[in-house]
C-alpha cells in the first residue's frame, strides 16, 4: 500500500521494503555524515552511534552510502516495486 | 555456477529500463536477438530523477527511432541565459545568454528540449516492447552469475537465475551491479553529487511570458549560500515545462577530501537565500507557482575529469555498462542522456557482433570500449572542464575569471571547445548518409509541431487536442513544397555532399582553435545583429511558427 507524505509533496512510498539499508554498529563511529546528507531524514544518533529512524523517507539517493567513511553502511536497493515513486522527476 | 541451473536464458539481458537501457535493448531486439530487459520499479521512470534539458546533439545523433519518432517533451530550449549573482542583496547581476539559438530560428530550431523522466522512458520502453523487447518490472537484479570468470547471467532478489550471452547494465549511477560483479568500485563523495530538486505547477502563460524557451542557470559567490560552491557541483539550475517549472540546485558530498558537507542544512539555506532574495524569483516567478514535489538523487560527477575513476573499466566478460552505469555524465552541461543513448547503441552493435561471432570474452568486447573512446561527442562531454574550474574562479574571487569560464561553459565561448566534436559528427553522419539532413530538419518541425498541439506516442495517437489543419496556409503550402525539393535535392546532390563531407572532415580539428581566434572578435557584433533580428524578425518567426503548426503532420515524417 503506498501513501504520500504531506511534508514531501508529490512522492508516494510503498511501505514493505524492508530494511534495504542497514548500518553496521561496529564499524559506525558516529561522525554522522549520514545524517548530514540525508534529505529524507532517516537516521539519527544514539549512545554516539548512527540508527536508522525509518526509510519511509528514503529515496534511494544513497548519498549516506557514499558519505560513510568507515563503510559501516550496508546500501542495496529495495525490493522491486517498492520504495518511493513519483510522475515528477 | 551451473548453467543448466539457469530458470531461463536471453541472447541479452539488460538491467534498468530508464534512458539508455530502452535503446540498448531495442537494437538487439530489432536484430533478432531474445533480449529481456529488467527494471526495479514497478512503472517505468517512476524511479529516474533528472532536470532536465536533453542536448540537440542527442536527438540529432542518437537513435534513429527517437530523432524520427514522436517523444513526449514539455518544451523546446532555445538557450540558456547565466545570472552571475555578484551582490544578491543589491541585486548586483550581470547576464551571459550569449547562448542562445536566434530568431528567426528559434524556437523550431532548439538547443534542446526539456522532459520530464517518467514519460520520456516509459515512450521509449513502448517502442522497445514493438520491437519484441520482453520487460519485466519490480523486479531486482542483485547479482551476476559467473561461469570460469565470465557473467553469464544475472540473479534477481526472489534467487531466480536468467542466463544470458551478454548483460548489458544500464542501472544508472549507484553502480551496484557493476560493483558487485567486480567490474568498479564505489566512487568517493568527492565524485558524487546531492540534487535537491523542486517541481512547481505554473500556468503555461506566465511560463511564456516570463520564460520563453530559455533555461536559467544561477552563479552566485560561495559566501552568498546562494547555491552550491562554484565548481563543487552543477550549480542552480531552472527549466521551464509546459505547466511547471523545474529548480534544481546539485552539491558534490565532499570537497578534496575534506569533511562532508551538511548537505541537509546548506541545501536548504541555498533555496531559502535564492527564493527570498533574487528579485527575479521572488518577484516575477514565485507569485504564479505552487509547489508539487520535492525529490533528490546522487549522481556522479567529474568522473571523466579524474584519471583512476576515467580509466575504471566499462566491459568484462560477457558484460558491458553503459551510461551513467559507466561514468559517461557530462561534465559541463550536467546530463547523462545523450551519452547514455550513444553508449547503449554502441554496446548494442557490439553485443550483436559478440553474438554473431560466438565470442563474449573481454577481448572481443573492448571493441566497446575503443568505441567509446573514440566518439568525439562522449570524449568531449566527459572531459569538459568549464564546471570544474569555477572553483579557481572562487579562490582568487576572480571575476574576470567568472565570467570567462561561465561565458565558456554556457555561453558562445562553449563554441570554442565543442564546435570539433560536434562537427566531427555531424559531418561524418552526412557523409554516410546525405538525407539524413532531411530527417533532422523534419525533426525540429515535427517536435515544436508535437509540443504545440501536445501530440506524442504514434501518428498522432495520442494528440490531446485532436486538431488537424483545417486550413492549410500559404505558409503551410510552402513549407511542404519545400520539404520535398529539399529531399530531392538532397537525393540527386548526394554522391556530391558525401565527396565535400569526406573532405571536410579531417580539417573539423581546426575549427575550435579557429572559434578561439576569431570569435572574441566578432562576437560583439554577432550579438548587435542578434538583437536587430530579434526586433524585425518578429513577423517572420511568426510566419514560420504558424507554417508548422498549421501543417498536416504527416509532412514531417
Amino acid at each position: 500500500m503506498s501513501k504520500k507524505l504531506n511534508e514531501i509533496p508529490g512522492i508516494e512510498w510503498t511501505g514493505e521494503t524492508g530494511d534495504f539499508i542497514k548500518v553496521d554498529g561496529e564499524r559506525c563511529t558516529g561522525c554522522a555524515n549520514c545524517l548530514r546528507v540525508c534529505l529524507g531524514n532517516c537516521y539519527e544518533i544514539v549512545e554516539k552511534k548512527a540508527r536508522i529512524k525509518s526509510l519511509d523517507t528514503c529515496m534511494e539517493c544513497a548519498a549516506c552510502w557514499y558519505a560513510c567513511p568507515e563503510d559501516a553502511i550496508d546500501f542495496s536497493w529495495p525490493p522491486g516495486g517498492t520504495g518511493f515513486r513519483t510522475e515528477w522527476g | 555456477m551451473d548453467s543448466r541451473q539457469m530458470s531461463e536464458t536471453y541472447d541479452v539481458v539488460v538491467v534498468g529500463a530508464g534512458f539508455g537501457g530502452p535503446v540498448a535493448a531495442k537494437k538487439c531486439a530489432d536484430a533478432g536477438l531474445k533480449t529481456l530487459m529488467l527494471e526495479r520499479s514497478e512503472n517505468v521512470g517512476e524511479k529516474v530523477i533528472s532536470g532536465l534539458t536533453i542536448p540537440f546533439y542527442g536527438f540529432l545523433f542518437g537513435p534513429a527511432f527517437i530523432r524520427d519518432g514522436n517523444p513526449p517533451v514539455e518544451r523546446p530550449a532555445d538557450g540558456i541565459i547565466n545570472y552571475i549573482i555578484k551582490d544578491i542583496e543589491t541585486g548586483e547581476i550581470d547576464i551571459d545568454d550569449t547562448l542562445r539559438i536566434p530568431k528567426p530560428l528559434s524556437p523550431i530550431i532548439a538547443f534542446g528540449y526539456n522532459a520530464y523522466c517518467k514519460p520520456f522512458c516509459e515512450w521509449e520502453v513502448q517502442k522497445a516492447l514493438e520491437s519484441g523487447v520482453e520487460l519485466r518490472t519490480a523486479i531486482t537484479v542483485t547479482d551476476v552469475i559467473r561461469e570460469n570468470g565470465c557473467v553469464k547471467g544475472i540473479v534477481t532478489e526472489r534467487g531466480e537465475r536468467i542466463g544470458a550471452k551478454i548483460i548489458i547494465d544500464a542501472e544508472g549511477s549507484q553502480g551496484l551491479l557493476a560493483i558487485k560483479s567486480g567490474v568498479r568500485k564505489k566512487y568517493p563523495p568527492d565524485a558524487i553529487s546531492l540534487a535537491d530538486i523542486y517541481d512547481y505547477e505554473m500556468p503555461k502563460e506566465a511560463l511564456d511570458r516570463i520564460f520563453g524557451h530559455t533555461i536559467r542557470f544561477c552563479w552566485g559567490w560561495d559566501e552568498q549560500k546562494i547555491a552550491p560552491p562554484l565548481g563543487h557541483g552543477n550549480g542552480l539550475m531552472i527549466w521551464p515545462y509546459r505547466n511547471s517549472v523545474h529548480f534544481m540546485q546539485d552539491q558534490c558530498l565532499r570537497k578534496d577530501g575534506g569533511p562532508v558537507y551538511n548537505l541537509k542544512k546548506d541545501l536548504q539555506t541555498y533555496h531559502h537565500n535564492i527564493t527570498s532574495k533574487l528579485p527575479w524569483w521572488r518577484d516575477e516567478i514565485a507569485p504564479h507557482i505552487t509547489i508539487r514535489a520535492r525529490m533528490w538523487e546522487g549522481f556522479e560527477i567529474f568522473v571523466g575529469l579524474d584519471e583512476n575513476l576515467r580509466s575504471m573499466p566499462n566491459h568484462t566478460d560477457g558484460m558491458i555498462l553503459i551510461g551513467d552505469a559507466a561514468g559517461l555524465e557530462n561534465t559541463e552541461l550536467c546530463d547523462g542522456v545523450p551519452t547514455a543513448w550513444f553508449s547503449a547503441d554502441i554496446a548494442a552493435d557490439v553485443a550483436i557482433e559478440s553474438i554473431k561471432a560466438a565470442d563474449q570474452s573481454k577481448e572481443f568486447l573492448k571493441r566497446y570500449d575503443d568505441r567509446i573512446k573514440s566518439h568525439p561527442v562522449i570524449q568531449w562531454a566527459i572531459t569538459a572542464t568549464n564546471r570544474y574550474n569555477l572553483r579557481y574562479a572562487q579562490k582568487g574571487h576572480d571575476e574576470e575569471k567568472l565570467k570567462k569560464y561561465i561565458h565558456d561553459g554556457w555561453g558562445i565561448g562553449s563554441f570554442t571547445h565543442a564546435s570539433t566534436p560536434l562537427l566531427t559528427v555531424m559531418l561524418d553522419l552526412i557523409e554516410k548518409d546525405p538525407m539524413i539532413i532531411s530527417q533532422w530538419i523534419k525533426m525540429y518541425l515535427r517536435y515544436y509541431y508535437n509540443w504545440h498541439h501536445e501530440r506524442f506516442g504514434s501518428e498522432g495517437e495520442k494528440d490531446r487536442t485532436g486538431r488537424r489543419a483545417k486550413e492549410v496556409s500559404s505558409g503551410t503550402r510552402r513549407l511542404k513544397m519545400g520539404l520535398k525539393l529539399l529531399d530531392i535535392v538532397l537525393r540527386v546532390l548526394s554522391p556530391l555532399i558525401r565527396v565535400k563531407a569526406r573532405l571536410f572532415l579531417p580539417l573539423c580539428r581546426h575549427v575550435n582553435p579557429s572559434m578561439a581566434a576569431v570569435l572574441p572578435k566578432i562576437e560583439p557584433a554577432y550579438l548587435r545583429l542578434r538583437k536587430k533580428l530579434e526586433e524585425k524578425s518578429a513577423p517572420l518567426s511568426r510566419k514560420i511558427v504558424d507554417a508548422v503548426i498549421c501543417s498536416d503532420p504527416s509532412i514531417f515524417e
